[in-house]
């Protein structure tokens, strides 16, 4: 940033850009005059979730009067809604809010458009899970604010584990433990394997390997961003990988999405498989008699990870992002939050939500869910760096690598730690 | 000079096997549209349902936006096929048949534009579009494909590969070359029309990934965006994905079953007999 | 052609300096036939292929100010051995898909061209896979390729044939994509080879018959000339299509196995949109544009060169 004609073209460009949000909101000035700020939401939610944000929003506009919420989905669900915000961005003309993929929040960031939410939201995330805050921070500012906290737990169901005469999972077990387990509920005459994992190289198949780095002593990158800070414990945990797939007990889902491998386990096809609270509703909808236990470790010390996505503010002028900081505000307020909770499937934000009768009583009627709410005292999320992405691309190479068994643990990890420290070493 | 049919023809036998083979996609949307969601939801899926769950039909169109998006869909389809029909005969004749300077360069220029592939022009077009500010219209949604280099070079081949004769006569006959276009070559291109309403009725009515970026508002949807409402984050409701898929698909097949009427063969009532 | 209509009495030769003197004022007409369709074709490709050509030559993500560095992506592609093999896959995936299609539509066209009971369930039908979208044609996939509960590997396993890893398999990954693609490409070619068959004079074949030709002489002699130019047309077509298959890849395989199924415009996709490197992808872009127009040309030269006039 040392030459003037770089920083006057930079200059430039950023003039152009404010110009062009500029001309993208030219409606803001109009609605300052009329009272009434519009903010353009794109929730990106389906189904019941839909339904309990519309709902939200139907209030929220009734109580605050000088501020109109529209949300209309934003045309896509949350999966295509990056490339989608991406390409608004570049044509400058893009939401107030939309709801952003904790993991891809970094990304997004690059964006001079994403609003700086720390003077609004600093204090009030005191209160939150460590989880919920640090998905929202990147480089110690606040760029978002949490949507939907989940966390990992192991679900298993209790027919197989009696029909194979096994003890039920508890907390504090070990990997060792859930490998033998696996083993013996596989019975692949009939088609039954004891647990999955997806196969396909996503963000997916590389999320559930985290816990075991991290309890492992091991995390995505070091404290000062330059290598990878798996390298060493890496091994380790793909070796865990490899025995199941040599055991023949693990299902690898070949489809994206993920959405075969819990299909496996509706089926009753699958003795356990690590998932989310969103997946209760489907298990209970198959009839299923199941539990719900945390992760196993390697240490017996209890580590999961929570995967929590964020209603991203972007800036179409001081009066939008206002009333935008507003209402993400409001919906973060255990009240709101609570209600989302409920209808929209999410953990709540907060030890306050969680605390609320309403709350109680649901996890209460629901077999297993206070194991993923108490899972999140000890949840750890995904550094918030622009150069994630690739890393996770690399190790999800190296996990379908040896899930095919295509390569050892040592030689797919050696590949992604080389790889991966070769995209930190560019300068960001 | 007509075969009669035959009440039975020995290419029965090969023809039934093949369309069965071809048709599975079909019949697997039709059984998997009247189960359960709990039933699609498992895998492996059952292949005979327990019985007939209509749940996913209710669903799909007892959407309250159903029918909006079902209508947004048949209006960009219907005028994409129009101006296609009728700029792409326009254009294609001219190429075909009328020598003028430069037209082997602006053909040539014409397909080149499909070289680029869509996945980086959405950006750009998306900004013209957004100039021009129809971003959320079904405008947006019209003009790109209203005629593509496909439509104008398919005409162009078929107009090449009809002979001549008749237009040669009109021509002498002093008809001007829009006259000859409609009244001569036109009936003859019955197939060729029929293929390019066909096709580009199809581009349109299935495409995903531009209403996707271009359209915002869930009352304007096409009938393709409405259905993937129907796929959340971590759950999917099979049952009306199955369901709408099958009410996405089933006019187009009606209507090419219905446009068969048009693929006989015509010159058999050229004149060109003595 | 002349023998077979024989009704015309008036002399060739005045017959084209007749049409010599009419076409003279054609230009006007002719611009006029076709400036609707080049209006809107080149005005909406003019800005897109321009901004694709200056991203090619910025560091740009999209969202942020971009940066001008020249040839440096072009540079960085050619070392990239990522994208070495997209292009390898992808013409591995051309090679195969056009010619099998362009062939199997036209032997599957010519078996649909017949008046017989049912002939239009059967064209019907066969038109299916091509209408079936890709998502919904990508679960049926899935279950029946599914290495462990796929139909598939049971039927193998009732032949006595080892069970397949299909989409698992590195290997078979791209060949099983080309399979799935030629099941709905073909429905295409069958669709623009029967309309074609249509404009089959009838004389034609009758002469030929006549003059001793069997059915394969017919095909020969009579049905692949007339047909030329929509295969030409199919070809073309087919081949832009395969080199830019991108929907089927992103619904079943997502450029894996293990990337044996990334081809150009799912690198492309994934440069610009998962790696935020969008001036890369559209240097990816142009090499292939750049590639495509050079083939187009040598093949055009060679044509003129064997025929000795333009293309017809």
């Amino acid at each position: 940033m040392s030459s003037p004609t770089r920083r006057d073209i930079l200059r430039a460009a950023a003039v152009l850009a404010a110009a062009g949000t500029l001309g993208a909101c030219g409606k803001s000035d109009e609605d300052e005059a009329g009272g009434v700020v519009t903010v353009d939401l794109w929730h990106g939610q389906t189904d019941t979730g839909k339904a309990a944000i519309d709902a939200l929003i139907k209030e929220f506009n009734r109580t605050h009067p000088n501020i109109k919420v529209e949300g209309g989905g934003g045309g896509v669900t949350a999966d295509s809604m990056l490339q989608k915000v991406t390409a608004g961005l570049a044509a400058g003309s893009f939401p107030d809010i939309a709801y952003i993929f904790g993991s891809d929040l970094a990304s997004m960031t690059r964006s001079p458009q994403v609003a700086d939410l720390t003077s609004a939201l600093g204090d009030r995330l005191k209160d939150y899970w460590p989880a919920a805050k640090d998905a929202v921070t990147v480089k110690d500012k606040i760029r978002a604010a949490p949507a939907l906290l989940d966390s990992l737990c192991l679900v298993y169901n209790k027919k197989l584990f009696a029909a194979a005469g096994l003890p039920l999972p508890k907390a504090g077990w070990t990997w060792d433990e859930f490998v033998t387990t696996a083993q013996k509920l596989a019975n692949p005459a009939k088609g039954i394997f004891g647990t999955g994992w997806p196969g396909v190289g996503d963000e997916d198949t590389v999320w559930r390997l985290w816990p075991m780095i991290w309890d492992l002593g091991g995390d995505v990158v070091s404290e000062d961003g330059k290598t990878v800070a798996f390298d060493k414990v890496g091994e380790q945990a793909l070796g865990t990988l490899d025995r199941l797939r040599t055991d023949k007990s693990l299902y690898v889902d070949p489809k994206p999405g993920g959405e075969q491998l819990y299909q496996v386990f509706l089926g009753g096809r699958m003795g356990m498989v690590a998932t989310g609270p969103w997946e209760l509703p489907d298990v209970i909808d198959a009839g299923l008699e199941y539990g719900v236990a945390p992760l196993p470790s390697y240490s017996g010390k209890p580590v999961t990870i929570s995967g929590p996505d964020t209603w991203t503010v972007f800036d179409n002028g001081s009066a939008r992002v206002k009333a935008a900081t507003e209402f993400v505000t409001w919906l973060m307020e255990p009240k709101q939050d609570v209600r989302w909770d409920l209808e929209g499937g999410s953990l709540p934000l907060s030890t306050t939500t969680a605390a609320m009768p309403e709350w109680k009583k649901h996890a209460a009627s629901t077999t297993g869910l206070q194991v993923f709410v108490d899972a999140l005292q000890t949840a750890r999320v995904r550094p918030t760096i622009a150069a994630y992405p690739q890393i996770s691309e690399h190790l999800g190479e190296a996990i379908v690598a040896v899930l095919l068994g295509k390569k050892s643990p040592a030689d797919a990890l050696k590949e992604c730690v080389d790889q991966s420290n070769a995209v930190l070493a560019v300068p960001n | 000079m007509k075969t009669k049919s035959l009440p039975f023809s020995p290419w029965h036998l090969v023809l039934a096997p093949l369309a069965i083979l071809f048709a599975l996609p079909l019949l697997w949307l039709l059984v998997s549209s009247v189960m359960s969601n709990a039933e699609i939801n498992r895998f492996p899926p059952a292949l005979i349902p327990a019985g007939i769950n209509l749940d996913g039909y209710r669903f799909v169109l007892g959407n309250a936006l159903f029918p909006r998006w079902f209508v947004n869909s048949l209006i960009v389809s219907s005028v994409a096929v129009t101006a296609n029909l009728v700029l792409g005969s326009l254009g294609g004749y001219a190429f075909a048949r009328m020598r003028f300077a430069g037209s082997k360069l602006l053909l040539g220029l014409m397909l080149a534009t499909m070289v680029i592939p869509f996945q980086l022009t959405m950006i750009p077009t998306f900004l013209v579009m957004k100039e021009l500010g129809l971003i959320d219209t079904l405008g947006a949604l019209i003009i790109p494909s209203l005629v593509t280099p496909f439509s104008v070079f398919l005409f162009r081949q078929f107009f090449v590969s009809l002979p001549r004769e008749l237009e040669e006569a009109a021509w002498l006959d002093g008809c001007g070359r829009l006259r000859i276009l409609i009244s001569v070559v036109l009936p003859l291109a019955r197939p060729a029309l029929s293929t390019v309403a066909v096709l580009t009725f199809l581009s349109t009515w299935n495409d995903l990934t531009w209403p996707l970026i271009a359209i915002n508002h869930d009352t304007n949807y096409t009938l393709q965006l409405g259905l993937t409402t129907f796929q959340g984050q971590h759950h999917t409701q099979w049952a009306a994905v199955m369901a709408g898929n099958v009410i996405t698909v089933l006019p187009v097949l009606l209507g090419f079953l219905l446009a068969q009427k048009a693929f006989i063969r015509s010159l058999a009532s050229t004149g060109l007999k003595g | 052609m002349a023998s077979v209509v024989g009704t015309f009495t008036l002399d060739p030769r005045a017959r084209k300096a007749a049409a010599k003197r009419r076409t003279r004022g054609e230009g006007a007409t002719a611009w006029a036939f076709v400036s609707p369709s080049v209006l809107i074709i080149l005005g909406l490709s003019v800005i897109p292929v321009l901004w694709s050509l200056l991203l090619s030559f910025q560091a740009n993500d999209l969202v942020s100010p971009s940066r001008w560095v020249g040839l440096a992506n072009y540079k960085a592609l050619a070392a990239d051995p990522a994208f070495a093999s997209a292009v390898q896959h992808t013409l591995v995936y051309t090679a195969l898909y056009v010619p099998l299609s362009v062939v199997g539509g036209l032997a599957i066209a010519l078996m649909l061209d017949r008046p017989i009971r049912l002939i239009s369930l059967y064209r019907t039908l066969v038109f299916v896979p091509f209408v079936v979208s890709a998502a919904a044609q990508g679960v049926l996939f899935s279950f029946v390729l599914d290495p462990e509960f796929g139909a598939a590997n049971s039927v193998l396993h009732a032949l006595g044939l080892p069970a397949q890893g299909f989409f698992s398999d590195p290997g078979q990954a791209l060949y099983l994509l080309v399979a799935i693609s030629l099941w709905s490409g073909t429905g295409f070619c069958v669709i623009v080879y029967l309309a074609a068959l249509q404009g089959v004079p009838d004389e034609l074949v009758e002469a030929a018959r006549i003059d001793g030709a069997g059915r394969a002489g017919v095909l020969r002699h009579v049905v692949l000339p007339t047909l030329t130019p929509v295969t030409i047309f199919l070809v073309l077509f087919q081949t832009i299509n395969a080199l830019q298959v991108f929907d089927l890849v992103f619904v079943t395989t997502k450029g894996g196995p293990l990337g044996s199924t990334t081809v150009i415009v799912y690198f492309i996709w994934e440069k610009a949109f998962k790696s935020f490197t969008a001036g890369y992808s559209a240097a990816a872009a142009y090499a292939l544009a750049i590639a495509l127009l050079v083939a187009g040309l040598a093949l055009q030269l060679y044509q003129r060169r064997r025929t000795g006039k333009a293309l017809r």
